[in-house]
């Protein structure tokens, strides 16, 4: 089993979110991060007073598959959140020990 | 001696006494519902008395007490005391023993209390003398308040006599206050801690606002302070109108129904209105799908409702009995010009008398008004009058220029006690104000991201933006404190607030829109001017714009920030706009706010302010110049196809080159780039014999240093550039118009041309050592003589006009292979050269270079900024 973990712009979400349901991914989890790479912050100046982003918001993405599809899942998401632009962000593969169905108990392919 | 001994050796009649209780119980739970919920609670509890009784008389232990000496009693406590006992609420009881506790009394509890677990029944017990009753009720409320329900079920009656006679001397005539105090306290804790609930997703139905505790501690401080007796009383003496009596019996009977089937339904002593249950019960209680609203919002609405008059009906009676200070601060200012028809009395407001409200009805707004400016609430008395003669509030009232600005001051006012525009919500009478208001009162959406029903979201939206830049806001933008307090005109944002929802009403529509106009129809019916209610209706038409937009689209893209400043078109709108959704996303609920959402919405802000403040991209001109060229490029189809076609063309030209050229020198452009394909570019010569110039245009694919390699294949073949445009069109296609002087053979142009043309070719296909060439060249003709002038070369970095480009402005004077060397040094800094200006007037040149770095971000750091200024004046000629 694979984890992989998405950071990608915000306005991405619901692209990669579809794409993914095309290959039958049903689950995943969201979260709202900050974060900068060669994508710097910047600032911002209104009435004279300086609005500094340094941590742009981006969304991070998570979920766990089956090794076989782990490849297929993260073209799709490149893809998907590709602008060709700086910041489209980064995609992370990362190996999973274990996994567990807290409902049934189910471990392993059947977790996940 | 454990029960199971007992059982077996004494004899059997507990079995036959808890299994009577049993069947009796599973008949009444059967009956549930479709009784009424009070006549079953009693019905469950008559029950349990009869077991109780049952069981003493037949105790094995009990004779043994020797109940002559030392008699006993077993009394019921709580809500089982009242009578009011749910599905599987706790059966709080108490062994009362005279003078002491006998070891004998865990036997009888054994006997008594051990069957009724086996029940699965949740008894709480106590045994205590009657002097420990006391005691412990006199050091804490919470052994007192059950006690205050205290009613006998059986034992020796003269005992229970003396508990309530001793609580009563020995507590309630001493320490009434405190208890009270107490109670009050602990009222106000559990609001805030449960929330408002009348508006949380999932209601607590005893612990929340509005909850049976509410009821509960309205008859506490009654039996406390007022000597009541039974809930009846509290019509009897006058405590409560006949017509409050019967709405909180009325409310009070919907929650206990609802509590007894989430019992009945989840098995267990629950109180918290769990979305899981929240479906089913509502089928259970015959709701179901009306006018595009689900059985659950409607049972939900009901709810709330229900639970809000409750919650109500508490508060007044805390206000009426004196505690309206302990829901905040109290208030000791006198009235400071009140307005007539009203009076101050006991820290609180009323009418003068009723008939001034007839003769005046616009004091039923005025009131309120009065009550927001001096934060000072209505007394109970002024209450019931508006509430009873809301209906007198017109047409003709609606339109008095008076009420309007009475009620211009609800709204703005922000009360530390007194919500008058919710008690107006709440008695109606904003709704006869705003009658279109009606349709979202109490309209629940149900999902997990709306928290409020749509009118009490209205009225939190319009409170968030009062909040801004004070201790109350919770917004955590200190930005939009600054904007709110300079803000013009603050009343249109508040209407704006008020009225943003109200398009909900309306079903299979898209609420923004509708509201648009509903909410214009709103401020004209009240006098408003045209100003006024189109900037309302604008609002409320567009306050989801710039939510949706930094969400879904790319906030570091120019073109969106165009986007949205093209809609909003005016700086005060953008204001209020985004002042709008922030107080919109703060009062919807908690899921819908954070510092996430906060940073992307106040960089989009900022950025379309940007583009708004220049002007020139998003004016109201620029909009309609870009409809105009539209209309008159796609007319210059030659068919359909061909109009498709330029359609999608003109959806690539980027908007700082339609703003900047001419409808005919566009298509010319067009027609370039249908010519481009593969090729490195295409250009077109024109001839403008009136100023004798040469004006040539050039389509390429953009690349990184394409301008400076044109720049310096003009210069190599000694063409003079006057001026020049640069362009980038969104498909990444470069279009540069230059204007230039004819090439000195001017009988031989063409060929100089043609030559010119192929140098470039060379040039863009690297064959061609531009660099070295044009150093030759330059040498050829002598060096740049230094020159003597006053004004000095400017090279000005420019990070602060545009969120998304470096603006570079140099001034200088022209000299042979100037826009080369300075378009050069960029390319060897990697910037991107996006759009360009070059102007020549008689020898003063002012160039202008929108960059980015080959990331495509701003150069913007200190260290980037000075390697800029310094490799363009490297490239200048001396001054002396």
């Amino acid at each position: 089993m694979k984890k992989i973990e998405a950071i990608v712009k915000p306005f991405k979400l619901d692209d990669i979110k579809e794409a993914l349901n095309e290959i039958g991914i049903q689950g995943m989890t969201i979260s709202e991060v900050k974060g900068y790479g060669r994508q710097k912050g910047h600032k911002e100046i209104y009435r004279g007073a300086e609005y500094v982003v340094d941590f742009i918001p981006k969304i991070k993405i998570e979920l766990v598959v089956d090794d076989a599809v782990a490849g297929q899942v993260v073209e799709k998401i490149r893809d998907a959140a590709n602008t060709g632009k700086i910041g489209d962000g980064k995609i992370f593969i990362l190996p999973v020990e274990e996994a567990i169905r807290v409902r049934t108990g189910e471990t392993g392919a059947d977790a996940v | 001696m454990s029960f199971a001994c007992l059982s077996c050796t004494m004899k059997n009649p507990f079995v036959q006494i808890s299994n009577t209780l049993k069947q009796k119980r599973e008949k009444l739970l059967a009956e549930m519902t479709a009784m009424e919920p009070l006549a079953f609670m009693q019905q469950h509890a008559g029950f349990l008395d009869a077991y109780f009784r049952e069981s003493f008389e037949n105790s094995n232990v009990g004779p043994t007490l020797a109940l002559y000496k030392n008699p006993c009693a077993i009394i019921a406590l709580g809500g089982y005391g009242r009578g009011e006992q749910c599905v599987h609420s706790d059966v709080d009881i108490l062994f009362l023993f005279q003078d002491n506790v006998p070891p004998a009394a865990a036997d009888l509890i054994q006997e008594i209390v051990y069957p009724l677990w086996d029940l699965g029944l949740e008894v709480g017990y106590a045994t205590r003398t009657l002097k420990e009753c006391v005691q412990m009720a006199r050091q804490d409320p919470v052994i007192l308040t059950p006690n205050l329900d205290a009613r006998f079920i059986c034992g020796v009656s003269i005992l229970f006599t003396k508990l309530l006679d001793d609580l009563r001397k020995k507590i309630l005539k001493k320490n009434s206050k405190k208890t009270i105090d107490w109670l009050v306290d602990q009222s106000r804790d559990r609001h805030r801690h449960f929330g408002d609930s009348a508006y949380l997703l999932e209601p607590n139905l005893k612990e929340g606002q509005g909850g049976l505790r509410d009821y509960h501690t309205i008859l506490w401080i009654g039996r406390i302070k007022l000597g009541i007796r039974q809930p009846r009383d509290l019509e009897y003496f006058g405590y409560l109108s006949h017509e409050e009596y019967q709405s909180m019996r009325k409310a009070l009977f919907f929650i206990w129904d609802v509590r007894n089937r989430l019992h009945l339904k989840t098995g267990r002593k629950s109180d918290q209105l769990y979305f899981e249950d929240q479906i089913d019960l509502a089928e259970s209680m015959q709701y179901r799908q009306v006018n595009g609203q689900q059985a659950v919002e409607s049972f939900l609405g009901d709810l709330h409702a229900n639970m809000d008059i409750m919650k109500q009906q508490l508060l007044m009676f805390l206000s009426e009995q004196g505690h309206a200070g302990a829901y905040g601060k109290k208030n000791r200012r006198g009235p400071s010009n009140l307005a007539a028809g009203l009076e101050l009395a006991r820290d609180m407001l009323r009418f003068e008398t009723p008939e001034t409200i007839l003769k005046s009805p616009a004091l039923l707004v005025q009131i309120y008004a009065e009550s927001a400016r001096l934060d000072i609430p209505l007394g109970l008395d002024a209450k019931r009058l508006v509430s009873e003669f809301r209906h007198l509030i017109d047409t003709h009232v609606r339109s008095d220029k008076q009420v309007v600005k009475a009620f211009e001051t609800i709204l703005r006012k922000p009360a530390a006690n007194v919500d008058a525009l919710g008690e107006m919500l709440e008695n109606g009478s904003l709704i006869q104000l705003v009658p279109d208001l009606k349709n979202i009162v109490n309209r629940i959406q149900y999902d997990e991201y709306h928290v409020y029903p749509v009118d009490k979201h209205s009225l939190r939206t319009v409170q968030a933006i009062r909040n801004f830049g004070t201790e109350q806001d919770e917004t955590g933008c200190q930005l939009c404190g600054k904007i709110w307090k300079d803000l013009k005109y603050q009343k249109r944002l508040l209407w704006a607030a008020l009225l943003h929802d109200i398009g909900k009403g309306v079903a299979e529509t898209d609420h923004a829109e509708t509201g648009a106009q509903i909410a214009q129809g709103v401020m004209i019916d009240l006098g408003y001017s045209q100003t006024d209610a189109e900037t309302v209706s604008f609002l409320v038409a567009h306050h989801l714009l710039l939510m949706k937009t930094a969400t879904r689209r790319d906030i570091h893209d120019e073109e969106t920030a165009i986007g949205c400043a093209r809609i909003v078109k005016k700086v005060s709108h953008l204001q209020m706009l985004f002042l709008l959704s922030v107080a919109d996303a703060v009062s919807t609920g908690q899921n819908a706010w954070n510092e996430w959402t906060l940073a992307l919405l106040r960089d989009l802000f900022l950025k379309v302010m940007n583009i708004l403040k220049r002007g020139e991209l998003a004016s109201r001109h620029a909009v309609q110049t870009i409809e105009k060229k539209q209309a008159l490029i796609l007319a210059a189809a030659t068919d359909p196809v061909d109009r498709e076609q330029l359609a999608l063309v003109f959806n690539a030209l980027s908007p700082r080159y339609v703003l900047n050229l001419p409808v005919k020198e566009i298509l010319e452009d067009i027609a370039l780039y249908r010519r481009l394909g593969d090729q490195p570019f295409v250009w077109q010569v024109n001839k403008n014999e009136a100023a004798d110039t040469r004006t040539v245009r050039i389509c390429a694919q953009d690349r990184p240093g394409l301008f400076s390699k044109i720049a310096g294949t003009f210069t190599l073949n000694s063409l003079d550039i006057l001026d020049a445009q640069i362009f980038t069109w969104r498909n990444n296609t470069a279009v540069d118009v230059f204007t230039l002087r004819p090439p000195l053979d001017k009988i031989f142009e063409d060929e100089r041309w043609a030559r010119a043309e192929r140098s470039l070719v060379a040039a863009l296909t690297d064959q061609l050592k531009l660099s070295e060439q044009l150093q030759k060249k330059i040498n050829a003709i002598g060096t740049i003589k230094p020159k003597v002038s006053k004004r000095p070369h400017k090279v000005m970095v420019d990070n602060h006009s545009s969120s998304f480009f470096t603006i570079i402005e140099v001034y200088t004077y022209d000299f042979p292979g100037l826009l080369f060397a300075i378009t050069d040094a960029l390319y060897r800094l990697e910037l991107d050269i996006w759009v360009a200006k070059i102007s020549t007037k008689i020898d003063q040149v002012v160039d202008v270079f929108y960059v980015r770095d080959i990331h495509g971000q701003k150069v913007d750091s200190d260290g980037q900024v000075s390697e800029i200024e310094a490799a363009v004046y490297e490239r200048l000629p001396k001054i002396i």
